[in-house]
């Protein structure tokens, strides 16, 4: 997996429910963890190696963690509807505090016994949300935004977390920021003993693109990340950027996508197949994972979890094939 | 009893006391019982399409299946109604919401369903599907039939506004080098052609004076469902054939042809493409949500002229109609018999209505985007009493087209927008009958809901290129 699990519309009511004040925190606590693990089991039942909670509590990609960043200013009137971004501002230096994200992650891992991953969004992405009246410059917000966050990370690491992924999905709305954003995910992931994966994508925001283009303007900016895993979309937009790979032969894993989740047609097993295969011509398999592009968190539930399966089927193909 | 007057203007001002008086006289004479008047709803509509499907006074019983006193609605239409013909107009209609004087009155052509799969669609779409045959009977091309006489799709103005958008952000993705190798265009619902030739005609000159060579990059998609129509429309695009592609597509559902270009195209248009779409109406009643079912029906008068004048027993002419339904107007042998009594048919159809409580319903289908949920949530700004269009059609329509868009692609629809739902309450706003064809002003301020959730703000402008047009621009931004 990605990040996100399949968000069903009962979910949705019961969250906006929330906010006028029609049911509980306590409540919604509770159903949040009884969404969490239905996701959990339909990840394992789908048969992902390496699964994560689905992140039903996650209004969005951003607001999840700007609400626990210490220093930020939320205003908790800007929103008409759930995934709506929250209006939110920096006013002063950020200060030093716990996100408490570790309770996430002890959660999921209570609920498997697979592998499981973590997903954090970037400083650069978080920056581009934010309103800036303090720092003077948005390199320098998404260093100390990093700074802040690190301690977080090194937190989930010291408490088990093995696999953390950090999403970084307006790099490619602003692939001029690129230098600057790996050096910030560096601060964010410096001394963090954890395998740490990058995923940056075109953006899925209400389940379709908001950028396109060539994922070329990463390279060689993203060669000096310090990261195990790079993690890129290929389903959907077809696996023409792969070849960057074998231009640049960057040090760490690929990552590729070969589930797109901005269409609810299901792909066959051999579709996910002929992906895997074309990604080994520029990888060994040893430095291959499989995933879908990104979340799945606007797909039906019962798309996302075909398409998992899908997934999963189409790996097993080729992994008979090259006797892995 | 409780009575609105949607519309104000001399003849209904004239006419409101005495629908009081023939009212009072009902009551008096024990038409209606004192109970009923107490609960009645009589709304007086100016119904601005002369020809149309109302009756001069119609009436519906409203309630849940369990209720045992329904609420009479009675529907006044100003414009047919006359001194002379108020009261008689509304003891015919009280009359048959018995059943037995129902059947006496009037032949049905279907049984009651809600609007969007009534037969009154079939007629629409046999008629794009024979628009030549029309336009040869009336003497007159269908933009003729329009209210305004010509579609304001065409005016060169407004044309050249929209090209001018469309090449600033054709030069903004350039600067940032994400200009595609090929710009996917496409018009949905071609009418004659012309605003897409105009368009292109356009675009290529802005484009040479301004030295960007963007012209020969463009894809012109033309979509419609009608092959005939697609054909009609070649000769307005003849200079730039080799950049058009001609597709027969479903308006509501373009992404079933096109799901290649997912994501891809950047400009899609069409003009009073979504007023001619399935649609059907839903009305909130004492807070009780109703679909307005209806049922297409000849009134007896005309079904025996008819019958007197193509030699058709009144017990055949429902068969009639779904032969010339499935066949065309070459049904009868003869096309211009066959296109007579399409013409006699069609203008004579009226539509009568039933309310069915939604918790009457339990397939209760919404239309795709919409959940009873949503529908609460967008109707929680108008409170009280409510009936307004769910522009089914409209709304498929829109959700299966964005998947199209591009990133940076926008959609952009000139049409008869309801852009605020308190707009029903002050008036009629379909459906009508164009020569053919239906209309209906279609649920903005509902399309503008729905698209929220998919990713879209919707914007409406007003159409400020004709005097008195009641046409609005809609566009798409994407949020945020």
């Amino acid at each position: 997996m990605v990040g996100s699990y399949a968000m069903p519309g009962w979910l949705e009511r019961l969250k906006t429910d929330f906010f006028a004040r029609r049911i509980s925190h306590h409540d919604l606590d509770e159903i949040y963890d009884a969404a969490a693990k239905a996701a959990i089991k339909d990840q394992e039942t789908a048969g992902l190696d390496i699964v994560t909670d689905g992140e039903p509590r996650r209004d969005n990609v951003v607001d999840y963690f700007l609400e626990r960043l210490p220093g930020v200013h939320i205003d908790r009137s800007s929103k008409k509807f759930y995934y709506d971004f929250y209006d939110s501002s920096v006013t002063s230096k950020l200060p030093t505090a716990s996100l408490g994200l570790v309770r996430d992650s002890q959660f999921l891992r209570a609920f498997t016994d697979r592998a499981t991953k973590i997903c954090i969004t970037g400083p650069h992405c978080l920056t581009k949300r934010l309103r800036n009246q303090f720092y003077p410059t948005e390199e320098a917000l998404a260093t100390d935004i990093a700074r802040v966050m690190n301690l977080e990370l090194k937190a989930l690491a010291k408490a088990g977390a093995d696999i953390i992924q950090i999403d970084e999905p307006y790099y490619s709305g602003f692939p001029e920021d690129v230098k600057w954003g790996i050096q910030a995910l560096n601060t964010l992931v410096d001394g963090v003993s954890a395998k740490i994966l990058l995923h940056v994508c075109y953006g899925n925001r209400y389940g379709k693109p908001s950028w396109e283009g060539s994922y070329r303007y990463l390279f060689p900016a993203v060669l000096d990340a310090k990261i195990q895993q790079l993690t890129l979309e290929f389903a959907r937009r077809g696996g023409e950027d792969l070849d960057l790979f074998r231009e640049f032969r960057p040090p760490f894993e690929l990552g590729v996508g070969v589930i797109d989740v901005k269409n609810d047609e299901v792909e066959t097993p051999e579709m996910v197949a002929q992906h895997i295969r074309r990604a080994l011509e520029v990888m060994p398999a040893e430095k291959l994972a499989v995933m879908p592009d990104c979340g799945c968190f606007h797909l039906p539930r019962d798309v996302a979890f075909s398409k998992l399966k899908a997934m999963v089927e189409g790996t097993k193909t080729v992994r008979r094939e090259i006797g892995s | 009893m409780n009575l609105q007057l949607n519309h104000l203007n001399s003849k209904a001002a004239a006419i409101t006391p005495m629908v009081v008086e023939a009212l009072n006289q009902l009551v008096d004479e024990g038409h209606i019982d004192a109970a009923q008047f107490a609960t009645m709803q009589v709304q007086l509509d100016w119904v601005q399409y002369k020809t149309n499907f109302r009756e001069v006074v119609s009436v519906t019983s409203v309630g849940r299946e369990r209720d045992e006193n329904k609420v009479l609605d009675m529907r006044i239409d100003t414009r047919q109604v006359t001194a002379e013909n108020l009261r008689p107009e509304m003891l015919r209609a009280l009359a048959v919401l018995d059943p037995v004087q129902c059947a006496a009155d009037r032949v049905p052509l279907e049984d009651f369903k809600s609007f969007r799969h009534s037969i009154g669609w079939e007629f629409n779409k046999r008629y794009w599907g024979n628009l030549s045959d029309w336009e040869r009977m009336t003497g007159k091309g269908y933009q003729e039939a329009l209210p305004g006489g010509k579609s304001d799709g065409n005016q060169e103005e407004a044309v050249m506004d929209s090209v001018r958008d469309f090449w600033s952000l054709l030069h903004d993705m350039d600067k940032r080098k994400q200009l595609p190798a090929e710009i996917f265009i496409m018009e949905i619902g071609v009418g004659t052609g012309t605003r897409c030739g105009l368009f292109v005609d356009l675009f290529r000159k802005l484009d040479a004076r301004r030295g960007t060579n963007y012209y020969p990059k463009l894809r012109v998609l033309m979509g419609d469902y009608s092959l005939e129509t697609l054909d009609m429309s070649r000769p307005a695009v003849k200079e730039h054939i080799n950049l058009c592609s001609f597709l027969a597509i479903d308006a509501l559902n373009p992404l079933k042809t096109l799901s290649f270009l997912r994501h891809k195209i950047l400009y899609i248009h069409s003009t009073n493409m979504y007023d001619n779409l399935p649609d059907e109406e839903i009305m909130r009643r004492n807070g009780e949500f109703y679909y307005v079912h209806m049922r297409a029906y000849v009134p007896m008068r005309d079904a025996a002229q008819i019958s007197e004048k193509f030699r058709i027993p009144v017990s055949e002419i429902r068969a009639t109609a779904e032969k010339l339904l499935a066949i065309g107007p070459d049904f009868a042998g003869d096309r211009g018999c066959g296109m007579s009594f399409w013409a006699d048919l069609w203008k004579a159809i009226r539509l009568e209505e039933k309310m069915v409580a939604f918790e009457d319903m339990p397939d209760l289908m919404l239309p795709t985007g919409l959940d009873v949920p949503r529908l609460e949530d967008i109707l929680a700004k108008v409170p009280g009493d409510l009936r307004f269009h769910l522009s089914s059609g409209a709304l498929e329509s829109f959700v299966n087209t964005i998947p199209l868009l591009h990133p940076r692609g926008y959609l952009q629809v000139q049409d008869i927008f309801v852009t605020d739902l308190k707009e029903y309450r002050v008036g009629f706003h379909g459906p009508g009958k164009l020569d053919g064809s239906i209309v209906n002003w279609v649920d903005g301020a509902l399309l503008k809901g729905v698209a929220e959730r998919t990713g879209y703000d919707l914007h409406f402008a007003p159409y400020k290129y004709r005097k008195d047009s009641k046409t609005s621009v809609l566009y798409t931004t994407p949020r945020e």
